[in-house]
């Protein structure tokens, strides 16, 4: 394998890791704290990246402006969902938050496809696809600019979980959810700023996506799949978990991408299987998000 | 959370996302009751009164092939709309009006498969139409293969499509094979010099065989073919095919597959630096919605064309020449007619001519007469071999120009610009 494929393999996965820290993320808290497996991750991470594509085609809002946006509305979004639909089965087994999360993605799938039609689109500002040179290693612009603001969402996140005092409510409700009622905690309201948290970083993740990738409305299950496959590896409950997580998935993806790029997500897949049967808590083992 | 339920949520997971994109494959309705049903149909022209055909087809019109789709879709109504002013299809001594009957496959094989089943036992269509795309062609054919009734199609290119002893089956369009000739060749017709080619496919029957095709003609022209894998059909991310392509230097790169996967290996190509002299490819470049997506960075890139609004037909077919079918459409839709515009409807003239000539709309009968059709159309020469394919016509090369036109640069005698070489590198822009 000659340098240039080595070297900007490597450059291209560490710049991967960063979005898909973002994305799994949020998975992993809703994972985490709520046990539910949120289906409908990708689906919000697809309407942050449209609401992106909006701003950007009709209005002009450059792409990078346009995040706190997209990430606002998707936490009023994913708040209302939890608060008035998914508490509604909270209580019920790991399966029926499962296949309700299931049925809202294909909902929300179906609806973008319906007003928005199944065209693959772009993002396009002016610096798209421009970027610097070190060696022979193209670095892109916007990618290194995902990159940097996915690590800073996420220390912001540890920062909240860490020492802020919502942020320890929601830690508390994850370790022992009868002890943190008995503090005081309001579970309903807890959860349902959980769950809009990870929506917001999956839209998050989807604007800083569309501007590097093309979208479409059927986008976010693979998304959804590799954040799900991340949090395994990384092991539920820690942020530095799911960043070794991310890592590791985005050098398997670039590599496998180069070696056998049509083997890619058989071997993703078939690393996740293997950390299963020998490493079942994840890399990183549990701990609480801080 | 315990190792079993773990791996229970997993085995879940996969199945459900399977589930989602397999969406659901049903078994075929039993065939009997239907195929009596169908034969009642034949006396229709014999009567006095009002006679009609209808054309049925599953076309892409959400999903991956929307875009295409559509312009499949445009180019039989614009057909339609055309033979309907002058009263229909001549069957015999009085003409039929020509209805048209389409549904959304949703780019999907399965269901374009079940939807043409649809329209043969449920809606009873007198013939077909094809769909959008290799795949879903190659379920449909079988279908309509079952039930004995003509299938013309225009947009499903892969020989395996027709390797399969069909009676039933015919493609207005050059098969895939032939594709990226017609780059190959104008390349080498510029520069002698150039020596090797990367080649990039999109994970698919179509694509396959362009890549194949494209990779045997390369040899035989003395090129060395340093790269050439596949990327999974909705691929997202290719970055690593374009890193390990780059690493190699091609003096062309070909890209075998869709206008979606062409855009992404296009923008992806920008990222990381890779800069051959000449990039090609099999669908995309051709199309109005490559320059929309690319901008200024569609500049240069050549795609392989079934037919340009440029050549230099002539016909005394409805449409007469690809001028005037450029015309017609463009006061309809507003923009120029990419040519999967053009040869669905060079499907409609197909069957056209086969129902003239076999003066019924028996559907063995004209089944006979696609068989033996030998007409010059706006599209170009409409043949079919044995297997019912169109070898007989030529591709063409349309290049997106500096100007932000769409210009043919190939064949030739049909070129109005000439081939803008080598591309730019994108650091020189």
């Amino acid at each position: 394998m000659e340098t240039l494929q080595l070297t900007q393999g490597v450059v291209n996965a560490i710049l991967l890791s960063g979005t898909l820290t973002l994305v799994a993320i949020g998975f992993s808290i809703v994972w985490g704290i709520l046990n539910i497996i949120n289906l409908a991750h990708g689906a919000f991470l697809m309407v942050g990246a449209y609401i992106t594509y909006w701003l950007f085609t009709l209005y002009g809002v450059d792409p990078f402006l346009s995040l706190p946006i997209s990430m606002l509305t998707m936490f009023v979004v994913g708040y209302m969902v939890q608060r008035y639909l998914i508490n509604l089965v909270i209580r019920a087994p790991l399966l029926v938050t499962f296949l309700l999360t299931f049925a809202l993605e294909i909902i929300i799938i179906n609806l973008a496809t319906f007003f928005w039609k199944g065209d693959l689109r772009s993002v396009t500002p002016d610096y798209a696809g421009l970027g610097f040179t070190i060696g022979d290693v193209q670095i892109p612009y916007v990618r290194l600019a995902a990159f940097v603001i996915s690590l800073v969402l996420t220390g912001l996140l540890h920062v909240f979980m860490t020492y802020t005092k919502t942020g320890n409510a929601i830690r508390a409700t994850g370790m022992d959810i009868d002890a943190a009622r008995l503090q005081g905690v309001r579970i309903p309201q807890t959860y349902a700023l959980t769950y809009a948290l990870g929506t917001a970083l999956a839209a998050g993740a989807g604007t800083l996506i569309s501007i590097s990738f093309p979208i479409d409305p059927t986008m976010g299950g693979a998304y959804t799949l590799r954040a799900f496959v991340i949090c395994v590896l990384g092991g539920l409950g820690s942020i530095p978990g799911v960043i070794l997580g991310a890592l590791l998935f985005s050098f398997i993806e670039v590599f496998s991408g180069i070696w056998a790029p049509s083997l890619k997500d058989a071997i993703a897949l078939l690393v996740l299987v293997l950390v299963l049967i020998f490493r079942p808590s994840g890399i990183a083992g549990k701990a609480f998000y801080h | 959370m315990s190792k079993r339920l773990l791996i229970l949520i997993v085995v879940l997971l996969i199945t459900v996302m399977a589930l989602a994109a397999c969406s659901k494959a049903t078994t075929p309705a039993p065939a009997q009751e239907q195929t009596q049903e169908q034969t009642t149909e034949e006396k229709a022209p014999a009567g006095g009164e009002e006679c009609k055909v209808v054309f049925g087809a599953a076309v892409s019109l959400t999903g991956k092939y929307a875009k295409e789709g559509e312009y499949v879709k445009n180019g039989y109504e614009l057909y339609v709309e055309e033979i309907n002013k002058q009263g229909g299809i001549p069957v015999g001594d009085k003409r039929c009006k020509v209805e048209l009957k389409i549904y959304d496959d949703e780019s999907n094989a399965d269901r374009s498969a079940q939807l043409v089943e649809k329209l043969i036992t449920e809606d009873k269509v007198t013939f077909l139409l094809g769909p959008y795309g290799s795949g879903n062609t190659f379920a449909t054919t079988a279908i309509a293969e079952k039930y004995k009734v003509p299938m013309v199609e225009a947009n499903g290119a892969a020989t395996k499509i027709f390797n399969r002893g069909f009676k039933y089956s015919f493609a207005v369009l050059t098969p895939a094979p032939y594709y990226l000739r017609g780059i190959i060749d104008m390349a080498l017709d510029k520069d002698p010099n150039l020596k090797t080619v990367a080649i990039v496919i999109e994970n698919g029957a179509f694509a396959l065989e362009v890549a194949q095709g494209a990779k045997d003609y390369a040899e035989e022209k003395g090129l060395d073919v340093v790269y050439f894998d596949k990327y999974a059909k909705a691929a997202k991310d290719v970055s690593s095919l374009i890193t390990a392509m780059k690493s190699k230097n091609p003096d062309i790169v070909l890209g075998a597959g869709h206008l979606q996967d062409t855009i992404l290996v296009m923008k992806q190509s920008k990222d990381l630096g890779l800069s051959p002299k000449v990039f090609g490819f099999s669908v995309g470049p051709t199309s109005p919605e490559f320059r929309k997506a690319l901008g200024k960075d569609a500049d240069y890139v050549v795609g392989a064309a079934q037919w340009t609004p440029e050549l230099k037909y002539k016909s005394d077919d409805i449409f007469g020449t690809p001028q005037h079918f450029t015309e017609l459409y463009k006061a309809k839709y507003g923009e120029i007619p990419p040519y999967q515009a053009a040869e669905s409807a060079a499907a409609l003239i197909a069957y056209q001519k086969a129902i003239e000539a076999a003066g019924s709309l028996d559907k063995d009968k004209v089944r006979d007469a696609l068989a033996a059709l030998d007409y010059d159309s706006f599209y170009g020469k409409l043949k079919f071999n044995e297997q019912g394919m169109n070898v007989y016509k030529p591709m063409a090369v349309m290049q997106n120009y500096t100007d932000g036109g769409l210009y043919t640069v190939w064949p030739k005698e049909a070129a109005v610009k000439e081939f803008l070489y080598p591309f730019v590198p994108w650091d020189q822009r």
